[in-house]
């Protein structure tokens, strides 16, 4: 199925998510040079099921989108790697930037942000609202911490978690306990935290990869199942109540993925992007790929699921281009 | 700054590529064991199966697998038998059993003679044929009836031999006698007599603990045969417990024993490994059709190894093979929670207990061949059977099964219990 596409040019896409208030709302979080060195940008994006390009009429469903149209976009000094949409307000979003900065941006105003926090040392690498709570959202960074935030507090973040050596590519919210996180870094560990717990010290730590981890996610069904996927060219799928480590690898791949997702829709799938220039959607009962889009032409860092309609997709990669396409979920 | 996120997408590039292989992990290419199983071990001329023949136990044990596992017999792809004395390696009367026990004629049937570890290379063939998606589901299998095939009238060894080839170094030590290799270990390595009873006594108080309290109740299959008695006078009988087993041997009565290999040796018939027949086999697949298929998982195939020693003192190949195996898997000697070595020789396997640094409460708890015999090439497929009931009795994951090969090697492999 020719996918929908949206080119970013000059920046190379590090992440794409879908908004969870508004249908055919998307952003993506790019930059410059790679990502190595230059400004990001952060683009607005809907998807439309009008082909607005020509007169044309074609029979398709509800569900799928011909054409991305650009919003609106921010640009910013240093890169950007990733971005999350606030759970509380509509219009509202926040970015990951190389310069350690977190910015908090209204869609409805034209350049600059609402808000800026600053006190990640490094690069920060993921950003992710709290969709249980709502009100906290989560920063991790190369400088070896997560930090919990909360936009109305004034003085800066709530809570900084110093455990991992090195950079900590995600941190992400448990589904079910809304105190709850995990996150996976360079030093090959996986930790599970608690906003609750006493000294910020983590409450589990899982261990198995062979090399970095580089991305985490929940599954939104049975939420003690977290998925992740390391530079060992692996994708685990972990159970938190088995600290004995039983745990289903898929792999070893020839190249690494990049950024894995659980599907919101279903327990049983997960959509990865990687190294090898394609998004692929995994069934985890038995380890299948049960689709493959092999459309970019350079690595596929971002990909995101919709909140509205099962099955369609969004990845983004270093070709600048941002794709929006459906899978199959079978049964 | 630039450099560093540079330096960081090239260490994704080049990080260090998983194993395929892990203990705790599942992948769904894991080769995977649905079932071992054996039948009894019986000493050889005088035992429970003195007058069956090895096609028959063998066809019952593969019988035997099929009725636990009710895996469709047509879904076998290939049996691999391990067996050492028979004539023709055993090739016809594998495919007779096989026939026998029900498999369609379109399963393909091999065999092979690694002498002591024929039944662990078998189990190591077929999941290297999985694994190579040569076939999908196989079966690893040992047999030998050494009341039919081994003994002085048996010629293992042909009469007449090149003169030039035996001149070779090392060419010679290969026709040593088993029993004068253990006493060269013995000798070599100073293993007293006394620590060589001892270890065989524990080994015959094991086995006799284990089948008391019915250990071997869920490995063992047994056997419907016949039975001759000194006038030929044939009955039917049941056999279905390992009938070598000593309960009332001590270190002392051993002591007892004249050496049987060389006058003033140490190794004697109670500290060696018995003569013996027996049959075992462990039907193999991936993970991914164990689960389309919906059979239950008894435990993973994680590695093997071999390594080659010199034949003379051919018993120390485990010293060799484990800490080759253990370098694959990157475990250490302290993560095996029970190791099955073969007792060929009390001597051999003290010496590799000692080298290799092994707990003794590890190391057969359920005795071994020295209390309930070694059937050549049943050994190397029983000691799965014996291993994965052990791992899930005491509730533990990764085991070892090892052994010394006649002519100077030793095998080792690793699995872990999915109980």
């Amino acid at each position: 199925m020719f996918p929908c596409k949206y080119r970013t040019a000059g920046f190379k896409g590090y992440a794409v998510k879908f908004s969870p208030f508004t249908d055919r709302l998307l952003a993506s979080a790019a930059s410059a040079n790679f990502g190595l060195v230059g400004n990001g940008r952060l683009s607005i994006l809907t998807t439309t099921t009008t082909n607005t390009s020509n007169s044309r009429t074609q029979s398709n469903t509800n569900n799928s989108p011909l054409t991305i149209l650009p919003q609106q976009h921010y640009d910013t000094q240093d890169g950007l790697f990733d971005l999350s949409w606030n759970e509380l307000h509509e219009n509202q979003l926040i970015s990951a930037s190389g310069d350690g900065s977190i910015k908090l941006w209204d869609i409805t105003l034209k350049t600059h942000p609402v808000a800026k926090w600053k006190e990640h040392k490094r690069e920060v690498m993921s950003v992710e609202w709290n969709y249980t709570a709502k009100t906290t959202f989560l920063s991790s960074s190369w400088d070896g911490s997560v930090k919990l935030w909360n936009p109305v507090h004034a003085q800066g973040s709530v809570q900084t978690f110093s455990e991992h050596n090195g950079c900590v590519y995600t941190a992400a919210w448990s589904p079910r306990h809304q105190d709850q996180f995990a996150s996976c870094g360079e030093d090959k560990s996986i930790r599970l935290w608690s906003t609750n717990a006493p000294q910020g010290r983590s409450i589990a730590s899982f261990g198995g990869h062979t090399d970095q981890v580089v991305s985490l996610d929940w599954n939104k069904y049975s939420p003690d199942v977290f998925v992740t996927s390391s530079t060992d060219r692996t994708i685990k799928i972990w159970d938190t109540r088995n600290l004995r480590g039983s745990v289903t690898m898929f792999g070893p791949f020839e190249f690494p993925v990049r950024r894995v997702k659980f599907c919101p829709f279903s327990p049983h799938f997960i959509a990865s992007a990687g190294y090898d220039m394609s998004a692929s959607v995994w069934d985890v009962r038995n380890g299948s790929v049960t689709f493959v889009h092999d459309a970019h032409t350079e690595f596929v860092f971002g990909i995101d699921w919709s909140y509205f309609h099962p099955g369609q997709i969004a990845s983004c990669g270093w070709d600048e281009q941002i794709h929006v396409f459906n899978v199959p979920l079978p049964q | 700054m630039a450099s560093f996120r540079l330096t960081q997408v090239a260490s994704h590039l080049n990080g260090t590529k998983a194993p395929r292989t892990q203990i705790g992990v599942q992948s769904p290419d894991d080769i995977i064991i649905v079932q071992a199983l054996r039948t009894p071990i019986t000493r050889a001329r005088k035992g429970g199966f003195k007058d069956t023949t090895s096609e028959y136990l063998l066809g019952t044990i593969l019988r035997g697998l099929l009725e636990r596992t009710h895996i469709d017999p047509t879904l076998v792809d290939d049996i691999c038998v391990g067996n050492v004395c028979p004539p023709g390696g055993g090739a016809t009367t594998a495919r007779m059993a096989a026939l026998y026990a029900g498999f369609p004629n379109t399963t393909s049937v091999q065999t092979v003679n690694r002498q002591c570890s024929s039944g662990l290379q078998a189990v190591v063939h077929i999941a290297h044929a999985i694994q190579a998606g040569m076939i999908d589901v196989g079966i690893g299998a040992g047999v030998e009836s050494m009341t039919q095939f081994y003994g002085p009238q048996h010629k293992l060894i042909p009469d007449t031999i090149s003169d030039e080839v035996m001149e070779a170094p090392q060419v010679a030590d290969c026709i040593i006698p088993m029993g004068l290799t253990s006493e060269n270990v013995s000798a070599e390595f100073c293993i007293p007599r006394s620590k060589q009873d001892a270890f065989a006594a524990l080994s015959h108080q094991r086995a006799a603990r284990a089948q008391k309290l019915g250990y071997f109740n869920e490995e063992i299959y047994p056997v419907r045969t016949k039975i001759a008695d000194k006038d030929g006078k044939e009955t039917e009988i049941i056999v279905d417990r390992d009938d070598g087993v000593r309960p009332e041997a001590t270190a002392e009565s051993l002591g007892k024993l004249r050496a049987a290999f060389s006058a003033d040796g140490a190794t004697t018939a109670g500290n060696a490994s018995q003569v013996s027949d027996g049959a075992a086999a462990v039907l193999l697949m991936k993970r991914s059709r164990a689960k389309e298929l919906g059979l239950p998982i008894q435990g993973k195939f994680v590695a093997s190894a071999v390594a080659g020693v010199p034949p003379r003192i051919m018993g120390v190949g485990p010293a060799y093979a484990v800490p080759a195996v253990l370098k694959k898997t990157g475990l250490t000697v302290a993560q095996l929670d029970i190791i099955e070595l073969n007792e060929a020789f009390a001597s051999q396997a003290v010496y590799c207990v000692e080298t290799l640094g092994l707990d003794i409460n590890k190391v057969n708890p359920k005795g071994g061949a020295i209390a309930f015999g070694h059937p050549l090439g049943c050994t190397g497929a029983r000691q799965i059977s014996t291993l994965l009931t052990e791992l899930k009795r005491q509730d533990k994951r990764v085991g070892c099964t090892t052994m010394c090969i006649g002519g100077g090697f030793g095998m080792a492999a690793i699995f872990e219990s999915e109980h």
